[in-house]
């Protein structure tokens, strides 16, 4: 027991010092660890048997309310390494745990909606106390965000698996309102199994300290899509292309709230209508505006020709 | 150290004088390192001592001089305690320092409404059960009203125990209590226990704090939360002016009217004043091995809610 604690005062003398010459930069990181034995925290080691379903580039973007925005660079469960030679390298950090049960969680959100419920369950699968959901707010909203990322991170997976096999010339190019259609309908299809506490999410999301956070989720995800569909606009199109596909994938989103057909047909068939409606307004757009320049130079012509006329008759 | 004076000590006290001197030296280094009691410097043994007869004496009055003194705040305090705990039923919880029972009361009726809640929940959503099926979820609300969950007071002090029991007699709690009588530096219990462990307005009296910590760590189940109330330290100084002014003059001479001891509410308010502040008081808990160690300040750091998880 003394030795712990001599050791857990010059830990912390060595983090004050290590704190102090690497500033700001440092209450980015958590402190040291590995001194103590967790009783939870697992080893890189035993994570291998379980697999994850992110990619390499995880495009994982925390919450606010998480004090500590996880910039790992490495793959999802390799743990931080630590700065100050310590070997915290075999064990995750909290954050991976916390992933770990929201994630395991998720199977209980039918029962106990959106909920801390929901995730002291969750815990408990983990083999941890159910007091461990006292971890997250009580109003379930990391457990809504981390779903939503984790889908949109699916969602990046799907498009860019797809893009390969049109690189490798497997398959063709889909023409862009059929790859957007599909894109839309894959990213919403993942809402099936909790769609009867979807609205419950939707109204979570939409409280001030979250919108933040669903927001930027949101817009990541609407940009991933357009990027692999080709977009490469650098013009205002970028942003009214974005907006118009953020308004068709919400307003499918409630339709789909309500939807009872077999299947979610009846949204299907609303998502197909608003993206050609889309297209032909992207359509009709350019035509104006080519229109508008036809019209613009027949105008000018014709008062460059009665001016000339004018002229004309002046001199005669 | 103290049984090997054991036997020297019969042939000692044949020997009066300066061997006698020697020995109660002896015996001081026995007793332990200093430490604080108020505003002295005692041995750790004679703290203890003391502190459990400051405890012996306000027993009786103790619930009375609480609301007194905070002018009743403290059942908010423990109310938004047992709500940050937010425990759902099957919960095992062990308050130590417990003494009076408070936050055991506030647990028991917090789990209940929830139990409560899910049931209804439960029909409402199955709405063609048949009448077997509904009187069956009655007869399970009627049998675990709390759901499997239960609730440990450990506290040092026999006084404090038995007007706690008095209480839950009184007020009518049987189910799902039990009452312990231990030591927060030495728990009477196995490893990985509980799922909360609390210790309100108690660990200030702990003469060990990195022990009960360790303590508190050991009987936790892993993934349990460890919380903490306590008097600590505020930091705008008008309002700690006002605070020194109220906690000096005010509090001993309630002490004095209404319990009948003054030096016990000196001890009090000389004991918060000694107790290490919020961050120190973080530090050590993630010393003993808590991770996700934060702190909560209510009434602007009069009082203030660390937590902890074993992970």
């Amino acid at each position: 027991k003394m030795a712990a604690a001599a050791a857990g005062s010059l830990r912390r003398a060595g983090w004050r010092l290590w704190r102090g010459r690497a500033g700001l930069r440092c209450q980015l990181y958590p402190p040291q660890r590995a001194l103590h034995a967790s009783a939870v925290l697992r080893r890189a080691s035993d994570e291998k048997k379980e697999p994850l379903a992110s990619s390499p580039q995880q495009q994982f973007e925390s919450p606010p309310t998480d004090p500590q925005p996880d910039h790992e660079p490495q793959g999802p469960r390799s743990s931080y390494t630590g700065q100050g030679g310590q070997e915290s390298e075999d064990y995750e950090s909290e954050e991976q745990l916390q992933h770990r049960i929201l994630t395991a969680a998720l199977e209980f959100v039918p029962e106990h909606g959106w909920t801390a419920e929901a995730i002291a369950e969750g815990a408990k699968t983990l083999g941890l106390s159910g007091a461990a959901a006292g971890m997250f707010h009580n109003d379930g909203s990391e457990l809504i965000l981390h779903f939503v990322s984790q889908c949109n991170t699916k969602l990046s997976d799907l498009l860019e698996q797809e893009q390969k096999q049109v690189q490798l010339g497997k398959t063709e190019k889909k023409p862009t309102d059929q790859f957007l259609r599909d894109a839309l309908e894959a990213r919403l299809r993942m809402l099936i199994p909790y769609i009867e506490k979807w609205p419950q999410a939707v109204s979570i999301l939409l409280l001030p300290h979250n919108i933040p956070s669903s927001l930027n989720l949101l817009t990541s995800m609407i940009d991933d899509i357009l990027h692999y569909a080709g977009d490469q606009s650098t013009d205002f199109n970028w942003y009214t292309r974005r907006a118009v596909l953020t308004g068709i994938y919400n307003t499918t989103e409630l339709v789909m709230m309500q939807d009872s057909s077999p299947d979610f047909e009846e949204t299907w068939r609303f998502l197909e209508n608003r993206i050609a409606d889309a297209m032909n307004m992207d359509n009709t757009a350019k035509q104006v505006q080519s229109t508008g320049q036809a019209l613009a130079q027949g105008l000018m012509g014709a008062a460059v020709t009665v001016s000339n006329a004018e002229t004309n008759r002046a001199v005669r | 150290a103290a049984a090997g004076l054991g036997p020297a000590r019969p042939f000692l006290a044949r020997r009066p004088g300066a061997l006698r001197a020697l020995l109660g030296l002896a015996r001081g280094l026995a007793a332990g390192p200093q430490t604080h009691f108020g505003f002295q410097n005692v041995s750790e043994e004679e703290r203890r001592e003391k502190i459990y007869q400051v405890f012996e004496n306000v027993a009786e009055k103790y619930d009375v001089m609480n609301d007194s003194m905070t002018l009743g705040i403290h059942r908010v305090w423990k109310d938004i305690l047992v709500h940050k705990m937010n425990p759902s039923p099957g919960t095992l919880l062990v308050d130590v320092a417990g003494g009076t029972g408070d936050i055991a009361f506030r647990f028991i009726n917090y789990v209940r409404s929830v139990r409560e809640r899910q049931l209804q929940q439960k029909l409402k959503r199955h709405q063609n059960l048949s009448w077997q099926e509904i009187s069956k979820s009655y007869e399970e609300e009627r049998v675990k009203p709390l759901g499997d969950s239960q609730v440990v007071v450990c506290d040092i002090n026999k006084e404090m125990l038995k007007v706690g029991k008095q209480r839950a007699q009184h007020l009518g709690y049987s189910e799902g209590l039990s009452w312990v009588l231990g030591n927060a530096e030495e728990l009477p219990f196995d490893d990985d226990k509980f799922d909360v462990y609390t210790i309100a307005f108690g660990i200030r009296n702990v003469t060990r704090i990195d022990l009960a910590l360790q303590e508190a760590y050991r009987v936790l189940k892993p993934g349990g939360r460890f919380l903490c109330l306590e008097f600590s330290h505020v930091s705008n100084p008008l309002l700690s002016r006002l605070y020194d002014l109220y906690s000096f003059q005010v509090i001993p001479v309630l002490g004095e009217i209404i319990a009948g001891d003054w030096k016990s509410y000196q001890y009090l308010v000389e004991s918060i004043r000694r107790f290490p502040p919020q961050e120190e008081l973080k530090e050590m808990i993630e010393d003993a091995g808590f991770f996700k160690v934060d702190y909560q300040n209510l009434s602007s750091g009069i009082v203030a809610i660390h937590s902890g998880f074993k992970l």
